[in-house]
């Protein structure tokens, strides 16, 4: 932490546009009186702040977390012309994979190797809308997504969340 | 937020202490908030980031394998969403934020009833210039300063987590920016 107030002399191949050197210039300061004016200016706001004390509860033991391993929006290439294309997510915890897809008008998926599951929609203050993963594990959602969300499945003994995302 | 300080907070959260967790939202949120601002998101997208990046962060507590560098998670994985949001919309907006600009001249909060008494009227009214030439700077420098400025002072691998900028390159990139700014304040008469 103390580093970023250290006077910083390595400041070669910087010079030339300005005059003054080190020593009349305490960057140090003028960040702290940036550091003030943030506080006062742009905080975090308290809701905000309270929401994330209150994520607190998200941190289930019980469950496996399944990360995000495929994510169209960043390994996608995008379609030329293509407009509201959906959006395609997928999720693995060892051997599970669930595959999403979601829409303007929700989502749709399926948990693979094909099982039927409970799946929970998670997200933020809503309560959860449970879903059902047929023998296949197909599953579909007609509430649109907005905001943070996870699901939760349970299949057999096994729980499983997928990484919150922002849809 | 020291790192070790940090470890210590994600250990205890992670078995079981509310207040540790409590702790750790207290002292990195304005980091995260921070790294949310300067990607220039609308509000609502900020706010939707900045619940994810701790939804997952509560989401994988105890899982987290260098606990001590919990900061440069949180602020990676708000960069990570900020940049899906961008890509996302394809529009991101460049213009000011007029909103933040006028901030100081806005009732409500504690501390503006402090700025408002007659004798801290210029010290308000400087600070709302050093704002108002801060959001004039070019983009990288708002960026870094915008993260630099979060409470307490991130350590330059959050800041690299945070911008994906090299640890190496915060440095120099700093005083550089912030001579800029303090160089349009002068220009202005403001320092």
């Amino acid at each position: 932490m103390s580093d970023v107030n250290d006077t910083d002399m390595n400041d070669d191949g910087l010079s030339g546009e300005e005059d003054w050197g080190d020593e009349e210039f305490d960057a140090g300061l003028l960040e702290e009186e940036l550091r003030q004016a943030a506080a006062v200016l742009d905080p975090v706001p308290a809701e905000l702040q309270q929401i994330a004390v209150d994520a607190y509860a998200l941190h289930d033991l019980d469950a496996r977390v399944a990360e995000l391993t495929f994510d169209s929006l960043v390994d996608a290439l995008p379609v030329r012309g293509a407009t509201d294309v959906p959006r395609m997510l997928t999720f693995r915890a060892g051997e599970v994979t669930v595959d999403v897809e979601v829409t303007a008008r929700g989502l749709m998926g399926q948990v693979l190797p094909p099982q039927p599951a409970r799946i929970e929609v998670l997200g933020g203050p809503r309560p959860g809308s449970p879903l059902t993963a047929d023998d296949l594990g197909r599953f579909t959602g007609d509430v649109p997504l907005s905001g943070p969300f996870a699901l939760r499945l349970r299949a057999g003994e096994d729980v499983v969340v997928t990484e919150w995302l922002r849809a | 937020m020291d790192r070790t300080d940090a470890g210590a907070l994600v250990q205890a959260a992670a078995d079981g202490d509310a207040g540790a967790w409590k702790a750790l939202v207290e002292g990195l949120s304005p980091l995260v908030w921070s790294v949310v601002r300067a990607h220039r998101l609308s509000d609502a997208d900020a706010h939707e980031v900045y619940q994810t990046a701790w939804f997952r962060f509560a989401q994988h507590l105890g899982r987290i394998r260098e606990p001590g560098k919990a900061g440069a998670w949180l602020a990676s994985t708000a960069r990570h969403e900020c940049l899906k949001v961008i890509r996302n919309s394809q529009r991101l907006t460049l213009t000011d934020d007029p909103r933040l600009l006028d901030r100081v001249s806005e009732d409500g909060t504690p501390e503006q009833s402090l700025l408002d008494s007659e004798e801290a009227a210029a010290q308000s009214e400087r600070v709302r210039r050093l704002w108002q030439e801060f959001e004039e700077l070019g983009e990288r420098c708002r960026q870094l300063l915008r993260v630099l400025m979060a409470t307490p002072p991130p350590s330059y691998q959050d800041v690299s987590a945070a911008l994906g900028i090299a640890v190496g390159s915060i440095g120099p990139l700093r005083q550089r920016c912030l001579r800029r700014l303090r160089a349009r304040l002068e220009a202005r008469g403001a320092m």
